[in-house]
Parts: structure tokens; sequence; C-alpha cells
């Protein structure tokens, strides 16, 4: 019986693994701030690893194919690309972060997320090579330059621009004789006659919790004051005592309930909500515009019977009322890579405007953030309007779930489960809420 | 001294293995061969000590700290994250979630998995018996993250299989988000583990049945007992031993889950799903409180070593020689 001894001695051991990667690798201290020498010569030989969010099998070839056209133009470098998928590259970002291998460039959200590279000086200060009056500020749309700023330094790359749309099926809308909502109101009511038509009038899947956090993020820039949002996303002065804030939770819990499949929707993908949408079977799907290409690449849904809008404000909302959910997204250069010259150089590259033009089009329709790249011809049209609305916005609410510290953001994506599943009224996760940001004070 | 014996195509009886004392054997190696395979002794002792003891160590150093993974920053705490584990809400849910894991598990996968490999080996003819012990064991073979997305599927409300063969039997109202509520969402991942895990239990107590000799039941049939007499007197004492093995490793393996709920539900919703394991992920990798999460670590480190020692008592103590 020695061996089941062994058995248990060692599975007690990989019990602990985590431990091995937490205490043998989170002490290390950051370095010095770095910041980006504009005159350095790029030497092109070596390799330079990139981490990307693009591992979805249809966003793939972006990097593969920019990365072996580097490597064309300049024979003795060498790309590495470790590529992650939305859900999963918080957890990889996090785990290389600890065992202190992050890799020479890196995704990056805006937000408390690239704050927290920032922090520790794992980001270099790129405000030389890529300010307003540099030869690479210029190529780049400054907003989303301006969305990685932090301490009135910039850091992060945009590669492309991101924002939060419903879209919705042409034909089914027809069939049931709805239109466009134009408030709130009206899209309740459009679902009504969308349900009595036979269809679900919104796919929506929120197991991961994130999709909820999106719905509740447009909702509160609706309902609360833009000055209000902002200082309670800083635990140091938050409150969230604005009464919009629980107006916004039960405009949401209604709009669950009545557009959608209700507490159900927990137990259901985001990915799956959209391959509902997709084949026809639902009406409306809130979306990304980076996910525009991928509701119509394949299935029953049309590129002509797909049509968008901006989830509609309620009436008497005392928020801003244009404001939309949305951020550029982007990558950082590691403070620690033996080469930063030549990692900046590569993103350099992967922003030219012909790459840009080449990520906006189809398959990947991920608008660029690359002044002059994207071209409305070779575009999916529903993509260069998506990019007209964000253009006339007033304000680009952030994110929940990244603009927030990680213990909040986890009350959020928790309470807003709990609000669907109707274990907690909205009164409740506001207050779940606070007591997060009281703790990561 | 390791002896075995097996037969020979004559049916004369052949020892293989080691024979004898080790004194003969140790003084034919040589002092040479003697100090090389001390070396090789150290260096798996060296191995051990750093990839199994030194974690475990440190583990509980960090679970006295609070550290900022980005920053570096590290501030001692002493045993605060001790006295927070009995205030979060969550760290009870996930007991609780993991003891249902280990009581459903030792059910299904010890007791009933007993029963059928009992039933399988009770069977006359081999060809069915290998059939069966086949059939049982293919969901073990299948990874859990494909069992994960399957049952995923099945569990999906009103489309998925189980909502659709409710329905079909006309029990339409019993179809509910089995993933999606918090009432529901661990039984469902529970469920699916002992889908998975019951084959892989059911062979290992049929090759602890097929060691019984044959002639134990042969006498147990002709002083008249039947076929739950012969269960319970010859073969529950005899696999005795796999059965405290079985119980110790299953229950183990529940506190240690962590890839069923990770796949299924993250947690959720609402955190009612989450267990040990990845409510220490949650704290570590998402919430980027490793102190915490190690404390959670130590949690489950304690619970497992209790279990271990158990185990080690129990197959000292209960164990049964044929």
């Amino acid at each position: 019986m020695k061996a089941n001894a062994f058995l248990s001695t060692t599975s007690l051991g990989s019990l602990v693994a985590a431990a091995f990667v937490i205490g043998g690798a989170s002490g290390v201290a950051a370095a010095d701030p770095v910041v980006a020498d504009p005159s350095a010569a790029v030497e092109h030989s070596g390799t330079i690893s990139v981490l990307t969010k693009f591992g979805l099998q249809q966003l793939s070839p972006f990097f593969v194919d920019a990365a072996k056209a580097y490597e064309k133009l300049h024979p003795d470098v060498k790309v590495e690309l470790i590529q992650e998928s939305d859900d999963s590259v918080k957890g990889k970002t996090k785990a290389l972060v600890a065992s202190n291998s992050l890799p020479d460039i890196y995704f990056t959200w805006t937000g408390s997320w690239g704050e927290n590279f920032v922090r520790g000086n794992r980001a270099v200060d790129l405000t030389p090579v890529i300010g307003p009056e540099t030869e690479w500020g210029k190529e780049l749309a400054h907003a989303a330059v301006s969305a990685f700023q932090y301490n009135g330094k910039l850091f992060g790359i945009p590669l492309y621009l991101d924002a939060k749309f419903m879209g919705y099926n042409k034909s089914l809308f027809e069939k049931a004789g709805v239109s466009e909502p134009k408030s709130f109101e009206e899209l309740l009511s459009a679902c009504a006659t969308l349900r009595k038509s036979g269809v679900t009038p919104i796919s929506f899947g929120n197991k991961e919790g994130w999709p909820g956090v999106h719905y509740a993020g447009q909702l509160l820039a609706y309902n609360v004051p833009q000055a209000t949002l902002e200082k309670d996303f800083v635990p140091a002065t938050a409150e969230y005592s604005d009464p919009g804030y629980a107006v916004s939770l039960t405009q949401f819990k209604q709009l669950i309930d009545e557009c959608s499949d209700g507490a159900g929707t927990n137990g259901s993908s985001y990915a799956s909500a959209l391959q509902q949408f997709s084949n026809g079977k639902s009406a409306m799907y809130y979306q990304e515009i980076i996910e525009f290409d991928q509701a119509t690449a394949e299935g029953a849904l049309k590129r002509e019977d797909f049509g968008f809008f901006k989830l509609p404000a309620p009436k008497d909302a005392k928020g801003d009322v244009k404001a939309i959910e949305g951020a550029p997204e982007g990558y950082m250069i590691n403070a620690a890579s033996k080469n930063i010259p030549l990692a900046i150089d590569f993103m350099r590259f992967v922003t030219s405007a012909e790459n840009g033009k080449i990520l906006s089009a189809p398959p990947y329709g991920q608008p660029s953030a690359t002044v002059g790249g994207y071209s409305a011809e070779t575009m999916n049209p529903a993509v260069v309007d998506g990019l007209k609305v964000i253009a006339d916005s007033s304000y680009l609410m952030p994110w929940l779930d990244t603009a927030n510290p990680p213990r909040v953001a986890a009350a959020w994506l928790s309470g807003l489960q709990a609000l669907i599943g109707g274990s907690m009224t909205p009164e409740e996760v506001v207050e779940r809420v606070k007591e997060a940001a009281a703790s990561s004070k | 001294m390791i002896t075995a014996v097996k037969h020979d195509y004559k049916g004369e009886a052949v020892k293989i293995g080691f024979t004898g004392s080790r004194r003969p054997e140790r003084a034919r190696l040589g002092p040479i061969t003697g100090v090389l395979s001390f070396r090789w002794i150290v260096i798996a002792f060296v191995l051990i000590l750093w990839f199994v003891y030194y974690p475990i160590i440190d583990n509980f150093v960090v679970s006295t700290k609070n550290q900022d993974i980005f920053t570096g920053e590290t501030a001692y705490v002493g045993l605060d994250n001790y006295r927070r584990l009995q205030s979060d809400p969550v760290v009870g849910t996930a007991i609780l979630n993991n003891t249902l894991y280990a009581v459903i598990s030792v059910v299904f996968q010890v007791f009933g998995a007993f029963v059928l490999a009992a039933l399988i080996e009770g069977l006359s003819e081999e060809r069915w018996r290998r059939f069966w012990r086949a059939v049982y064991f293919v969901p073990s073979a299948i990874s859990i993250t494909v069992t994960g997305l399957l049952f995923y599927f099945i569990y999906q409300p009103d489309i998925g299989l189980l909502d659709s063969a409710l329905t079909q039997i006309g029990l339409a109202d019993w179809s509910r988000a089995w993933l999606g509520e918090e009432q529901t969402a661990i039984y469902a991942i529970i469920a699916m583990s002992q889908w998975q895990g019951f084959g892989y239990s059911t062979l290992l107590f049929a090759i602890a049945i097929q060691k019984i000799p044959r002639e134990l039941y042969d006498a147990a049939i002709m002083d008249g007992a039947g076929t739950w007499r012969r269960l319970w007197n010859i073969t529950f004492p005899l696999t005795r031993e796999m059965t405290g093995l079985m119980v110790i490793v299953t229950i183990t393996g529940a506190f240690q889950v962590f890839n069923e709920v990770m796949v299924m539900t993250g947690g959720g919703p609402n955190n009612s799903s989450q267990v040990l394991g990845t409510w220490l992920y949650q704290q570590g990798f998402i919430e980027n409180d490793f102190g915490y999460g190690a404390a959670i670590a130590s949690v489950i480190f304690v619970i497992t070593l209790i279990t271990g020692f158990a185990q080690l008592w129990y197959t000292k103590t209960r164990r049964v020689d044929l």
C-alpha cells in the first residue's frame, strides 16, 4: 500500500502548486520606470514575444500574417506569438506577471487593468514616441492613444476601437412589424411584440458574468452623471450613493426578464447567445462592434439583414444619453524587455495604415485605431456606420469589469448574476459593490 | 522480501522477483554500487524537498502576507487572512459544496461502483465482463474539458438534451436552467463528475474482485449462500482495502476539484457553485489577492492532509492478506 501513500502525498503536493507560483514569483520587486528613447537605434535581430487577445480562430491569422511579413522584412528577427482568447487572456496575463515572465509586447484594456502594469513599472512610458507631436502619434487616433494615459503619460498602443451596440435581425423585425426603438421603453415594447411573433427578442448568455456587466455599464452611463461614475471608479473616493445605480439595475432586470430568458441566461454562454442570433433564432443580440463580422460570418443571418442601434436611453435619464460604452484596446511594451526599440518598431509595423486596413476589413472587422487605417470600400458597412456613432458620442463609458479594481469588478459580476437569478434586489447589489469598493481602499 | 508466484505453461509454480533476505543482495552489489544508489536517493530527496515540501511551507508564509503581483509590494498581516476566511460567506459555500461533492461521490463512485463491479465480475462469460468494463470505463477516458462542454449542452435550458427528455416524458415542469440557477448548479456539476468517474472506480473494484480466489465463492455456494450473502460476506470484506483506498482518494479528490467547476460555471451563478479550488483561483488570479488565496490553499492542504493520514491508518489496520 505504499503506492497509495505516495499517491496521496503527491496529490497534496500538486494541490499547493498554485502556492509555488504565488510564493516563488510574486515577491519580485518592480524595477524603476522605463521611458522609451525616440533616438534609440533599432537592431533588427533577435526574438520578440507578443501576447495577443486574438486567439479566436477567426482572428488569429492577423498577428500570424503580420509576424511573417515583419520577419520577411527583417530576416534576423523572430516573432513568437502567444495568442489567447478574450476569456483566457486575463488569467494568462496574471500568471505571466506572477512568474515575472511577461512577453516583450502584451495585450491590455484601458482603465484599472492597464493601470496595474503602470503601477508596477511593468510598462514602458511611450510618451516620447507616441505623444501627439510625434510622427507615430500623428498616425494614431488621438482619443484612442489618450485612453491609455496614466499620470499624464502615455503607456499604450491602441490597435482598434470598440463599443457596444444592439445588433438586430432586420427580417425578424420586419416580420413582427417592429422598427428600431428610440427609447428604452420602446425597446421593451418591441420585445413584447417580437415574443408574440415567436422569436426570442434578445439572446443573452451570462455564464461568464461580464455580458451582464456590459448592459449595466451602458445603463449606468445613462442614469448616473459621468463625474459621479469616474469618482466611484476610484476606491479612495467611491461612494455609490447616487440613486441612478439602483435605477439602472432595475431597468437591467426588467430588460432581461422581458426581452430575454430571465434567470436561465446565467446558464448560457455569450458564444451560445451569439450563435442563436447568427442562426436567426433571436431578433437581437448586444454585441461589440468588433463582433459585427462574426455575427454574419456564417449561419442564417446575412450581412444585408444585419442592423444595429445604440442601446436606447430611458426617458428621464439623469446621466449622459449621448454616451456609449466602449474603449479602444491595445498593447503595452514590457519595461523588462531586452529589446524595447525592436518591440516598438514591430508595433509601429502592426499599426501601419496598410495593416490597419487588413484589420478593419472582414474577416477580422476590428476597426483600426490608425488614422487612415480603414477603407469604407473594403469594410462591412455596419462597422463603418458604427464608427460614426462612436465618433458622435460624448463619452466613452469604460467596461465596468476593467475600469474598476478586481474586487469591485467581481462584486459587479456576481451581483448581476444574483439580480438576474432573483436572489438579490438592485439595492442589495449596489450595497455589495459599495462594500467591495470600501474593502479595496 | 518481494516474492510473487505464477504458474508456467506446464502448471508448475515458478517464483519471480526478489527472493531471500536483503543482506546477500546488498553484498552482491558491492560498496561502489551502494554509494551510487544512495546518490540517486539524495537526488530524489532534493527534488521532493524542492517541488513538494518547499511550496507547502512557502504557501503558509505567503498566507501571512498581502502581496501585489504587479508592484511586488508585500505587507505582513499575520493571521488576518485566516480570520477573513471565517467571515467570508463564499468560503462557507465552497466548503459545503466540496463536502457535498465528497458525500455524493463516495455514494456513487465507491459503493455504487463496488456493486456494479461485483455484478460485472459475476457474469459467467469473460467477453461480457470485458465488454461491460469497457462500456463503463469510456467516460473516464474523455478529457474533463470535453466532458464539461458535452454536459454544458446537455444542461442547456429548453434546447438541451435533459430538458428535452423531461418534456418528452411529460415532466416539462421539471425542466430548468440547470447550470444557471443557484439551487441546481453545483448538483449538475456533481452529476457530471459521477458520470465521468464511475467507470474508473468500477474498473479498480473489478481488479480487486478478480484477486479473490474462486474457491471461496464455490464453497459459499455449496453452503447455500445466495448472491447478496456472497457479496456481503466474501466480496466486501476481501475488497475492504480497495474500498478504503477509494473512499479516501474520492474524498481527497472532492476537495481538490477545480476543472469541472471552471469549465461549466466558473463558480457562478452568484458564487453558488464555488468550491475551495475555484475560490482560491478567483482570489489569486482574478482579484489579485494572493495572500488570501494562499490561506484558502492552506485550508485545502489541511483537509487533504487529514484525509491522507486517515488513508494510512485505515490501510494499516484493515489490510486483509489472501
